[in-house]
């Protein structure tokens, strides 16, 4: 038999025993034992109070219910919020809120023979591990459930936000609105660039992206003389 | 190239790991229906005028208030199951509702506006007898709770004790009912059988005991079955040997008077136990001095006592049922008698005069196939003119609910027999009447080339009527606005849609009702009551034929099996209309043992049941000369097996021709050392798609799919957390091979199994680790297939390889089924039902054995999901949000004619009907496809083209130009 969920705690476990024993020593070892041991023996109750912050309590308390180990024992919310659950044996029980629209933590409480309470946060891994919690309980809720995945919605701005797009829509306006800004018939100003494309040029051999594209779209324009200018100077630079 | 398929598929499959619900699709395929149950006790809110609340107490431990206009709850609190939540009394004063819980036990106090808790006391042990509100000075401040032994008084603003004080000679005197008249003392009144009637009257300050009365009453024994006290203080008996009434005023000493019914001129009915009913409006004064005295089924008097002396106001015959109510300062009497068969009248009288009020009339229609009127439930009211008003609420055997008001409007109806779902089918609805037309041609005998020809004209010319008329009518209702199209689902208009979403929910209630509900709409479509269930009933529903053999009516069958005596009867019925079959079911003198569905038909299409008497003989149903002569060839290969959980025996069966058995294995469970809990075996509609799992080298692993493995869970006698286990055994029905065993050391039920494809997965409790485990154990056939083309238990010579894997699971669960589609291509979920009431579908791969500890670069390229020890439950997971489902019972999963879209019904105290897409749909567009985004898109690309045709043309243009 696999039982995978055992094999690396053991160590653990055993660890956190010795642990438990030597902290909490009045504690029943297993919990459970007192049960069994003593059918008849003494009830207890467990006590605490359940806040949903922000929200009054007639509006949520009607709906909740107070659940110890599973179904076991059931109690009701007071109109206050707080609680408790009466005719518990001593043992070890994992105390819960359920409410359909707010989520609450689980408490596991522990209640020896002699009615000693303590509760700790629930670890169904390392059971015997003891982060206290305090008791009476009081248990805040962590927010709604969230029950609802959000649809993928489709808007503009997400499409154009795109790193993608951007990326490809940029460089676009760029070299459409360049040539428009500044003026290529200006001498100086051509030399100026022509420079300065030089030196972003690293290899003059390949053919520049950037001057096909203005070649071809200054070409588009009608205005023939600006492209044949630059085609009759461009090979003159590259020349150089 | 199978390996390849098979590859692609599971890809396919294991994509997809998240499955939620959107929030834009809350009620749109799913309806939730809340139930209370049995209702025990009934108090209506009186004390503010316009108040609408009911309260309900009842008998499935649930406390709620409804709506009396609408039906539906404000708020409901729904306590354990079982005698520990058990509601013993309900008191009602102003805001508080004082509730008497467990056998004495717990004593709590509700405010009933908010439906919070007020407080909680607990009480000394012993066992509950009454429990009344105690009022002095026309104020009400404590309720009186009296036990076997002891009395207790509590103050109704805290739940504290006043005082408690044992009752004298508790110990042979049994006290029954308690008493108090607003005048600060209480009585406790005890009956010692045949004997006498002890009172013991009670200070209200200090418990003090003021009086203690004997009185000689040989002929009584039960105080609370025969007494009520009426007027001052006035102890009213009836005993029917001495057909007399008996009266004792309870504050003085004295002797009972005997009033001879004779002497009022009165006679009880023969067999006839007379029943008393007083009533006292304020808990603070005197009860009335009207009562009614029932002497015959159908016969009530309106009694007085007038200075001592009776006097009957007003003699009801026929009356079925009586009750008194009060508005303000006047009490009023309700009477219902039977007006003809089908309904009843009600009339209000008033208590004081026994005069009937004008205008008072109310008719109350009885449901056909329903049940009799038991309990009536009266809240009066009074009219701006200062005359009384009434509305009733009628409960019927059969757990209805029926809210009326004048003069017999019927406001709703709450169908509580619904609370207690047994059993369930989904049955597909038939096909509409022009399909089942063209059908049907394909069923006939052919009759010669030309009348076929002619006949697929005729009814093809039906459909192009059929279209046109349809396209008529949405033409017509598309030009009316919107709010008067109304398409309600009725009986007549149910027909099949387009993927077979909808179909007909046939449900079985403890009760004995049956009800028909649309699945779509949750209305519920047909209702049938039957009244001679055995309280102690267990169902079986089976359907015989499906809607698919038109004209022949589709057939399902309810075995109704008395759990004691193992006697058995057979309901035939139509799952549509819910009307009884024709067919005349067998009668069964012999307790059944077992009962089988064949997969065999007769000429009629109607599946053949097979039923096992303890004499190991079978008889079929139906059974004409065609099943039988099938049968007999058959009976080789038809095998069963029957369970006995007391001697732990599980034992195989063949069939022989003569439909005798034979014993062919037996498998002996010591009952001394475990106990059979559940046998599990696969659902016989169920498709496994692909025959096995590509490994990540591009092997194959093949699955063990035996149809005929069963899965049978034990549980050790020895409760001792040391020492108790579960255990599981796989055992192939057929040959009684024990194909596999595992056991669960330091482990505890409640055991939940559900056994699918080629896996189990249970859950247990760890005793040793305090937590509920998950165990999943799959088969595997190994690399190579033995016989792929089909699966005999008699020929498998290789025992399967098993792999187990068991998880943490962070909650308790109360049952677990597994979805289910048409092909099963679609990857399974598990739907697991939790006390909290969600309903979480937890994908199958995160149960699945071959889960790596260390990833690999294969596991990766299988999908297998890292082994953890904790099973996530995310709350995306919850089908059903925030409907939640108290005591979830029963998940009942039925396929779809989508493949993506399993049917799902969660029944409990409520019932909750849903869809889900395990693979998400995959083969639907989706809810959210953009119709919008993708004819723009397509519109603007034309549009882009055009232009750029257009400037390339004069691009061209110009160059040629040049």
């Amino acid at each position: 038999m696999l039982q995978k969920a055992e094999v690396p705690l053991l160590w653990a476990c055993l660890q956190a025993v010795l642990v438990v024993a030597l902290g909490f020593t009045d504690m029943d070892p297993g919990p459970g034992v007192g049960v069994s041991t003593q059918p008849n023996g003494d009830r207890f109750k467990i006590e605490g109070r359940a806040i949903v912050p922000g929200i009054k309590t007639q509006d949520w308390v009607s709906a909740a219910r107070v659940l110890v180990e599973g179904e076991e024992y059931v109690g009701f919310l007071r109109t206050d919020g707080s609680f408790a659950v009466n005719d518990v044996p001593s043992g070890s029980y994992v105390v819960e809120i359920i409410s359909p629209n707010y989520r609450f933590e689980p408490v596991r409480v522990d209640i020896t023979s002699k009615g000693k309470m303590r509760a700790r946060l629930v670890n169904y891994i390392k059971t015997s591990e003891v982060i206290r919690q305090p008791y009476p309980l009081q248990i805040r809720a962590t927010g709604p459930h969230s029950y609802f995945m959000k649809r993928e919605t489709w808007g503009w701005t997400d499409f154009l936000m795109n790193p993608m797009v951007m990326m490809m829509v940029l460089p676009l306006l760029i070299i459409v609105l360049l040539p428009k800004v500044v003026n290529t018939n200006d001498p100086e100003m051509r030399k100026e660039m022509e420079q300065s494309m030089n030196m972003l040029n690293p290899n003059p051999e390949l053919p520049d992206v950037s001057e096909l594209m203005t070649k071809l779209f200054s070409g588009s324009k009608g205005s023939s003389k600006a492209g044949s200018s630059s085609k009759g100077t461009r090979p003159a630079a590259k020349r150089r | 190239m199978a390996k390849l398929i098979l590859l692609c598929l599971d890809l396919i499959i294991f994509c997809i790991t998240v499955n939620a619900v959107f929030e834009d699709q809350i009620g749109k395929f799913d309806w939730r229906q809340q139930y209370v149950g049995k209702v025990r006790f009934s108090h209506f809110d009186s004390h503010a005028q316009s108040s609408k609340k009911v309260l309900l107490a009842t008998e499935n431990n649930v406390f709620a208030a409804l709506n009396t206009r609408t039906g539906e709850l404000f708020w409901r609190h729904v306590d354990k199951t079982g005698p520990d939540g058990s509601i013993d009394a309900l008191l009602h004063h102003a805001q508080d509702a004082v509730q008497v819980v467990g056998n004495g036990r717990l004593l709590r106090s509700w405010e009933i506006n908010v439906g919070g808790l007020n407080w909680e006391i607990v009480l000394d042990s012993g066992s509950f007898q009454a429990a009344c509100l105690v009022g002095q000075q026309d104020i009400t401040k404590h309720v009186a709770i009296l036990k076997k032994s002891v009395i207790s008084l509590h103050y109704l603003s805290n739940g504290h004790q006043k005082w408690i004080e044992n009752l004298p000679e508790s110990e042979t005197v049994d006290y029954q009912a308690i008493y108090s008249g607003g005048n600060g003392e209480v009585y406790a009144l005890g009956v010692v059988p045949h004997s006498h009637i002890a009172v013991v009257a009670y200070s209200l300050e200090d418990g003090e005991i003021i009086k203690q009365i004997s009185v000689e009453a040989p002929w009584l024994s039960n105080i609370q079955a025969s007494c009520v006290v009426i007027g001052q203080g006035m102890l009213m008996c009836v005993d029917s040997p001495t057909v007399s009434l008996y009266m004792l005023d309870l504050h003085v000493q004295s002797q009972m008077t005997q009033i001879p019914l004779q002497s009022l001129g009165l006679e009880i009915a023969s067999g006839f136990r007379p029943i008393l009913v007083s009533t006292q409006p304020n808990p603070a004064r005197q009860p009335l001095s009207e009562f009614f005295l029932q002497l015959g089924p159908e016969h009530y008097l309106l009694l007085q006592l007038n200075n001592g002396q009776i006097v009957t106001l007003r003699d009801f015959k026929p009356a079925i049922l009586v009750a008194f109510a009060t508005s303000g300062e006047k009490t009023v009497a309700a009477v219902m008698s039977p007006k003809n068969k089908t309904a009843c009248s009600l009339n209000l009288f008033s208590a004081e005069t026994g005069r009937r009020l004008l205008d008072t009339t109310l008719t109350f229609n009885m449901a056909p196939n329903g049940g009799k009127p038991e309990k009536l439930y009266v809240q009066a009211y009074l009219k701006k003119d200062d005359s009384v008003g009434y509305r009733v609420m009628v409960q019927t055997e059969d757990h209805t609910l029926t809210f009326i008001q004048q003069p017999g409007r019927v406001m709703w109806i709450r169908e509580e027999a619904l609370s207690d779902v047994v059993t369930m089918e989904m049955v597909d609805l038939p096909l509409t009447g022009t399909q089942a037309e063209l059908e049907g041609e394909f069923g006939k005998k052919a009759d010669g080339l030309m009348s076929m020809v002619l006949k697929r004209l005729s009814s093809q010319l039906i459909l192009l009527q059929a279209w046109i008329t349809h396209l008529w009518k949405l033409f017509y209702d598309a030009r009316k606005p919107r709010s008067q199209v109304k398409n309600e689902v009725t009986i007549e208009n149910l027909s099949r849609d387009e993927f077979n979403l909808q179909k007909m929910m046939v449900m079985v209630t403890a009760s004995g009702k049956l009800f028909g509900i649309d699945s779509k709409t949750g209305s519920i479509l047909w209702r049938h009551y039957l009244d001679n269930i055995p309280s102690n009933a267990a169902f079986k529903l089976m359907v015989q034929r499906t809607t698919a053999h038109f004209p022949h009516p589709p057939q399902c069958t309810l075995l109704i099996k008395d759990k004691d005596t193992g006697l058995a009867t057979l309901h035939v019925f139509n799952p549509i209309f819910g009307k009884t079959s024709q067919v005349t079911s067998p009668a069964l003198p012999q307790p059944i043992l077992q009962s089988l569905m064949l997969p065999l038909m007769d000429q009629d299409y109607a599946k053949v049941l097979l039923l096992v008497d303890d004499q190991y003989k079978v008889s079929a149903f139906p059974s004409t000369k065609n099943v039988l002569q099938q049968l007999q060839e058959m009976a080789s290969s038809i095998f069963f097996y029957l369970v006995d959980s007391s001697q732990g025996r599980l034992s195989g069966y063949r069939l022989r021709t003569d439909l005798s058995t034979e014993l062919i294995w037996e498998v002996v469970i010591p009952t001394e050392i475990q106990k059979i809990v559940s046998v599990k075996g696969k659902r016989p509609n169920e498709h496994v798609h692909s025959q096995g799992r590509v490994m990540g080298d591009r092997s194959v692993l093949y699955k063990y799919l035996n149809p005929n493995l069963l899965a049978v869970v034990t549980e050790s006698t020895d409760m001792h957390q040391e020492r108790s286990f579960v255990g599981i055994l796989l055992i192939d029905g057929v040959t009684g091979r024990v194909i596999h065993e595992a056991v669960q050391r330091r482990a505890k039920g409640p055991v939940h199994v559900v056994h699918s494809e080629n896996w189990v997965v249970y859950e247990y409790w760890s005793t040793k680790s305090r937590r509920n485990e998950f165990s999943v154990i799959e088969l595997y056939e190994g690399m190579e297939l033995y016989n792929s083309t089909v699966f005999s238990s008699l020929d498998r010579p290789h025992a399967p390889q098993v792999l187990q894997q068991s998880y943490i699971f962070p909650s308790s669960i109360s049952t677990m089924e597994a979805t289910l589609t048409e092909k099963g291509i679609t990857s399974r979920h598990l739907l697991i039902g939790l006390p909290s009431g969600g309903i979480l579908s937890m994908p199958k791969m995160f149960l699945d054995p071959r889960r790596p500890e260390i990833v690999s670069e294969q596991s990766r390229e299988e999908n297998l999901i890292p082994y953890a020890p904790e099973l996530p439950i995310r709350t995306e997971w919850f089908i059903n949000y925030n409907q939640t489902v108290s005591r979830v019972r029963g998940i009942y999963t039925a396929p779809s004619g989508l493949e993506s879209t399993c049917l799902v019904v969660a029944y409990g105290l409520d019932i909750y009907q849903t869809r889900v897409y395990p693979s998400k749909q995959f083969d639907v567009l989706k809810d959210d496809y953009d119709y919008m985004l993708i004819s723009s898109v397509l519109l603007a690309l034309f549009f882009a083209t055009m232009i750029s045709k257009r400037l390339a043309e004069v691009k061209l243009l110009n160059r040629a130009w040049r």
